[in-house]
């Protein structure tokens, strides 16, 4: 007995049938995601959009489902992927993890924000989840070379509880730190060097 | 279809990962953003036990042809019974027919019901709900926190009716605060309460198994020294409450050994948490001073942090007769420990009720040492076949013999 699964069951399988009549080429999408996200070799168009170098398959898999459910919001995001079916989030999540790992150099840091930064997670305990190197893993995203404008609105969004998903412990991690903190951090992390 | 929820306040959130689970509840709270997340406390610092955490399923349920081929002994024969139901934990089947599955993690606190080859969605957004029972035609849903009961389900899938509380005397915690529940012969419900740690000194309110009557009164203690079980049934013959037990994480990559365990005298048994370990091994924090021997010793062991969760003996007429009264016990597989594995074993029991053998009964879950699958329930239908549930990749087999 093989039992079929209705659309109504859930909003994946809604949107995976919607997607079906109406995917567009994948070489055609990549080449949109790398028109904001840059292509491995140079960075994101603008200092918000984060740069996807090294952020493991699983991890960037989640967020493609966060922004076609919805639960992650950003519109050019969301609209681009809320027809898109399972396998086609799939392949885009393989695009990214198969881009090069370093990402594009982010210059000199401010040793004295650097070292703020390098406290926060040290008290903060970032490495627990993220890696010593921060290079992340599995679903835990890579912070060490992101862009630093993005982290800082990453850390903001996570602390006003904008972006739950997977972490609803970032929220309660990030409470106590105030916003230079989190600049500081982003700062460190950005910069971060082994 | 009409989706319910329960109220939640702050723990409505659209998706819980086991991390995130993990991370946001601590037993022991000093400052929040600073704490190390309980399942990462003991954790080594360097080397490959360094790395090792919780692992994470995907987001999407994973199509039914793109499932892992699994293998069963001879005579009998495997099939994919349900697929696309995210995080598909709890088995219960109703009177009419209907399988209730329950989610834990990534699932929505969702909890679906299959009737007639459709999968409906009869509740989302519940707190952690993996623990489901059956009786007289209502659905009862175990969260953290609290025993909620949905009368007259099978009638009314379409269109749940709001559910009435039975039982909120719990603690509501997240480590190790999901449930398994089940009504015993005595028409009593079983609920356990998990430790809310890995490892931590013992707490009256915490790691045992107790149990209340239909209405929520009553409340008494069956078991304690439990650390954390995820799956109990009653032997068919003498009655006796067997569960398995989650052993604590980081000892080392071969210690301890999870559990199976018997009760024989309710009320009146410690199996050991948080002196002793798998019968053999006093811990090395809290054991100090204390023997094995004044605990009682598990029937069984299943493997070093195996994650034994569901169990069934096995009350079918379908199978050949050595499995008569045998438990099929689903090994989640450990993520404390390098070396994966995963199957739904089968424990014989000699005729004076201990243990024969263990043996691996359904397999296929793993390759490369890399989870294709992870079994997290199993269940004996009305027809003699067992379903299995497979939380990795949101679906559910069914194991069948003969034909």
């Amino acid at each position: 007995m093989l039992l079929r699964v209705v659309a109504a069951a859930a909003t994946i399988a809604a949107a995976a049938l919607l997607g079906a009549a109406s995917a567009e080429p994948l070489d055609a999408l990549i080449e949109q995601c790398a028109q904001c996200h840059g292509d491995g070799q140079r960075p994101a168009a603008t200092p918000e959009t984060p740069t996807l170098n090294g952020q493991p398959e699983l991890y960037a898999l989640y967020q493609l489902v966060y922004f076609r459910q919805g639960q992650r919001k950003q519109t050019a995001m969301n609209d681009l992927v809320r027809d898109l079916d399972d396998d086609t989030l799939r392949a885009l999540a393989r695009w990214v993890a198969e881009l090069p790992d370093a990402p594009p150099d982010q210059g000199e840091p401010d040793p004295a924000r650097y070292d703020r930064g390098a406290e926060l997670a040290r008290q903060h305990r970032c490495p627990v989840c993220h890696n010593p190197d921060f290079a992340g893993g599995e679903h835990i995203p890579r912070l060490a070379g992101q862009r630093e404008a993005y982290l800082s609105k990453a850390l903001k969004d996570y602390k006003a509880g904008h972006r739950i998903g997977i972490q609803a412990a970032m929220v309660e991690l990030l409470t106590e730190i105030d916003d230079a903190g989190l600049d500081d951090l982003a700062h460190y992390l950005a910069h971060f060097r082994p | 279809m009409i989706a319910k929820s329960a109220k939640l306040g702050l723990y409505a959130l659209p998706v819980v990962s086991f991390l995130a689970a993990a991370m946001c509840g601590s037993a022991t709270a000093q400052n929040k953003g600073e704490e190390v997340p309980f399942w990462a406390v003991g954790r080594p610092a360097e080397g490959p036990g360094a790395k090792l955490a919780p692992v994470p399923s995907p987001p999407i349920a994973t199509a039914a042809d793109k499932l892992p081929t699994l293998s069963v002994p001879d005579g009998f024969k495997v099939e994919v019974f349900a697929s696309g139901i995210l995080d598909a934990r709890g088995l219960r089947e109703g009177d009419e027919g209907t399988i209730f599955v329950s989610t834990l993690f990534t699932g929505g606190g969702k909890i679906h019901a299959i009737r007639d080859g459709e999968v409906k969605e009869i509740a989302t957004g519940l707190f952690l709900p993996n623990g489901i029972e059956f009786r007289d035609g209502a659905l009862y849903v175990a969260t953290p926190k609290e025993i909620l009961r949905y009368d007259k389900i099978e009638a009314s899938l379409d269109q749940p009716p709001e559910p009435v509380t039975v039982f909120d005397d719990l603690p509501g915690v997240i480590p190790h605060g999901w449930k398994f529940i089940m009504f015993g012969p005595d028409d009593k419900l079983y609920v356990p309460v998990g430790t809310p740690c890995n490892i931590c000194q013992e707490d009256a309110d915490y790691a045992k198994i107790f149990r209340i009557n239909a209405d929520g009164s009553g409340k008494e203690d069956v078991a304690l020294g439990v650390r954390n079980t995820v799956g109990f049934d009653f032997h068919p013959v003498t009655g006796n409450l067997w569960f398995t037990d989650n052993q604590r994480d980081w000892l080392s990559e071969d210690m301890p050994l999870d559990e199976l365990n018997r009760v024989t005298d309710p009320g009146k048994q410690h199996f050991g948490y948080p002196y002793c370990h798998s019968g053999i091994m006093t811990d090395p924090q809290f054991g100090w001073g204390k023997s094995c021997e004044d605990y009682v010793s598990p029937a069984a062991t299943l493997g070093p942090h195996s994650a034994p969760l569901g169990m069934r003996f096995y009350t079918g007429d379908a199978f050949p007769e050595q499995y008569k009264n045998a438990i099929f016990i689903a090994r989640h597989g450990p993520w404390n420990r390098s070396q994966k594995y995963a199957d739904v074993s089968v424990a014989f029991l000699n005729d004076d009720g201990t243990v024969k053998k263990v043996e691996p009964f359904l397999t296929g879950f793993v390759a490369d040492n890399n989870y294709l699958g992870r079994p997290a329930d199993v269940m004996v239908m009305k027809d003699g076949s067992l379903l299995v549930s497979d939380d990795f990749n949101g679906a559910i087999y069914r194991v069948s013999y003969g034909g």
